[in-house]
């Protein structure tokens, strides 16, 4: 039993230290790519407020493209963009066309983008 | 010194499009051992892309899947995607290889001395273990960043971290390193512990007694084109984009102006905007454009009726079985056909594309108005041998075949064959076809070689037939 013990705790001690040292080599990862990483976090801020916007606008109606673009402030193509990922990741379903536009509505909990 | 790790095949196949896998289920089912080795994060080519095959009109996933399928799940083929090809070396090595045809010499397990072909192959990193990741996407779904999805075209996005599309094989998730900005969800969310940031590129060696060298096409670029707006233009995309977008699974699902959402009232499509066309490079025909074109139309003019759909063409090439009748059929479906090359594109008003093009028939200098405008690139070769093996290109560079009337898979290096349209632009049908060609030249090649050392008299020999070129 005794024997039992002092191998856990072996063992316990084993993966700390490999946890420990796989943080450690992490925060080296990081640091080393601090540019990239700057880069990409404020791609996803901007993204992360583009998404926001967008589901704001569904919230209240379902929307044709140059409706959300008109209500977020964003042109049409980057709408479309992320409107065709919400869908992709079913956030938003496709509603009835209207005047050659089709309509998108939110969707409930899903794969989440945000 | 890392030692590089040595793997022993029959055949290495470079590429996993249609025709890499069709020359490797074509090899592999006469009992060779066969390595397949793919740039790419899945096997499939530009065919598991497509939307429907023609003149059949039969979708172009349920043909490739299937061939996918069986070359993941064939004990003789070995899958390598990921990888690049630095170098390949025909070297005279001392061997004790064990040859896995039923024809091999009894005695295999005595030592030769005989040429081989050694590929030195670089597996890029994918950060994800390909042992332990199960394909479950539960890091995709976590992961906050969007990047612009080159598989659809670029109308869509997928994550940092993805399954390359949804019927990839293999089912192995790459991190893009570019994009991602080590937040570490994926890692945490993995029920396998299969992300490894830490992962590096390695190099490591294929050797085999014949390669095939299935390295496929790319398309010309709408940005080396002036004239069509040089990229920059809304709603003027080029043809692999308008496959996706007439895909059953395609970024919008439907056919939609990608600068708007709306549904193209006028489509048009404008053939031999990259081939024939000195000021690209490309004087000669790219082939199967017209087909296509005409496939799309055809497509097009089922999912939207009441769209007005025109292909402007210089001349129609619809050379193939049944492909005259398939020409026909689309005008008569009410696709209109205008005999002109169009000169410029440029932006019009409202998201509209204005073309301008010289009447044929006497109209003279005509614009004209569309919704959506589709180019027909030029088709141009995707690989070069340049610096990595001793295989000459033609002066389109596409592969140089020594005898292409009657062995149109021969290369200059012995031991080296090439299919599909790594020699030249062909369509699917004709590369499947030539896929069938080089698998049998690869084993009438290693029939001769392990012949040789039993000291039979060859079948026949590639220098026979080099004479015969």
């Amino acid at each position: 039993m005794v024997e039992e013990n002092i191998q856990q705790h072996k063992k316990t001690d084993e993966l700390s230290k490999n946890l420990d040292k796989k943080a450690d080599a992490m925060k080296a990862l990081r640091k080393s790519c601090k540019n990239r990483i700057d880069r990409v976090a404020e791609i996803v801020r901007e993204q992360k407020r583009a998404l926001k916007a967008i589901r704001a606008q569904l919230a209240n109606s379902p929307s044709t493209i140059p409706e959300i673009a008109a209500s977020t402030d964003m042109p049409t193509d980057i709408v479309l963009w992320y409107v065709a990922a919400m869908k992709k990741y079913g956030q938003i379903a496709e509603k009835e066309k209207d005047d050659g536009y089709y309509r998108y509505s939110l969707q409930g909990e899903s794969h989440v983008i945000d | 010194m890392k030692s590089i790790q040595t793997t022993t095949f029959d055949v290495m196949v470079i590429g996993g499009g249609i025709a890499g896998l069709q020359t490797a289920l074509d090899i592999a089912c006469q009992d060779y051992s066969v390595a397949v080795v793919e740039k790419g994060a899945s096997i499939g080519g530009k065919m598991i892309r497509l939307s429907k095959v023609f003149p059949t009109l039969d979708c172009a996933s349920c043909i490739t899947t299937p061939k996918m399928a069986a070359a993941a799940h064939n004990d003789n083929i070995t899958l390598f995607t990921c990888c690049d090809v630095k170098s390949i070396k025909r070297e005279r090595t001392l061997s004790t290889q064990n040859i896995s045809n039923s024809i091999s010499p009894q005695n295999n397990n005595t030592q030769r001395n005989r040429f081989v072909l050694k590929a030195v192959v670089t597996q890029r990193a994918r950060y994800v273990d390909a042992d332990k990741c199960i394909g479950c996407r539960k890091c995709e779904y976590e992961c906050p960043v969007l990047v612009s999805d080159v598989e659809q075209g670029g109308f869509s996005a997928r994550k940092a971290i993805s399954i390359p599309f949804s019927n990839a094989i293999p089912q192995i998730a790459v991190l893009d390193a570019d994009n991602c900005m080590l937040c570490g969800k994926c890692e945490k969310i993995c029920p396998t512990h299969a992300i490894n940031y830490f992962q590096e590129s390695y190099d490591f060696v294929i050797q085999a007694n014949s390669i095939v060298l299935a390295t496929g096409y790319e398309m010309t670029s709408l940005s080396d084109k002036p004239q069509y707006g040089m990229g920059k233009i809304p709603n003027v995309i080029d043809a692999l984009q308008m496959e996706r977008l007439l895909a059953p699974h395609g970024p919008y699902n439907r056919v939609l102006r990608p600068s708007d959402g709306k549904e193209p009232d006028s489509i048009a499509y404008i053939q031999c905007a990259g081939s024939r066309d000195r000021s690209m490079g490309v004087p000669y025909c790219s082939r199967f454009c017209c087909m296509y074109a005409i496939k799309q139309a055809m497509l097009l003019s089922g999912s939207l009726p009441l769209a007005e759909i025109r292909i402007y063409y210089m001349d129609i090439r619809a050379f193939g079985k049944g492909y005259e009748q398939f020409y026909q059929n689309a005008k008569a479906m009410g696709i209109e056909f205008v005999k002109a090359k169009v000169a410029r594109v440029d932006a019009g008003e409202d998201g509209s594309v204005t073309l301008q093009y010289e009447d044929q028939n006497g109209y003279g200098m005509v614009t004209m108005n569309h919704d959506l405008v589709v180019a027909s690139m030029g088709v141009i070769s995707a690989w070069s041998p340049k610096g990595i093996c001793n295989v000459s290109q033609g002066l389109d560079n596409f592969i140089h075949t020594i005898n292409s009337k009657l062995s149109p898979t021969l290369t200059d290096m012995e031991g080296v064959f090439v299919a599909g349209a790594a020699a030249g632009p062909k369509d699917i049908v004709d590369t499947i076809t030539e896929a069938g060609s080089a698998a049998i030249e690869v084993s009438k090649y290693l029939r001769y070689l392990y012949g040789k050392e039993r000291g039979l008299k060859p079948v026949s020999t590639i220098s026979s037939l080099k004479a015969v070129a």
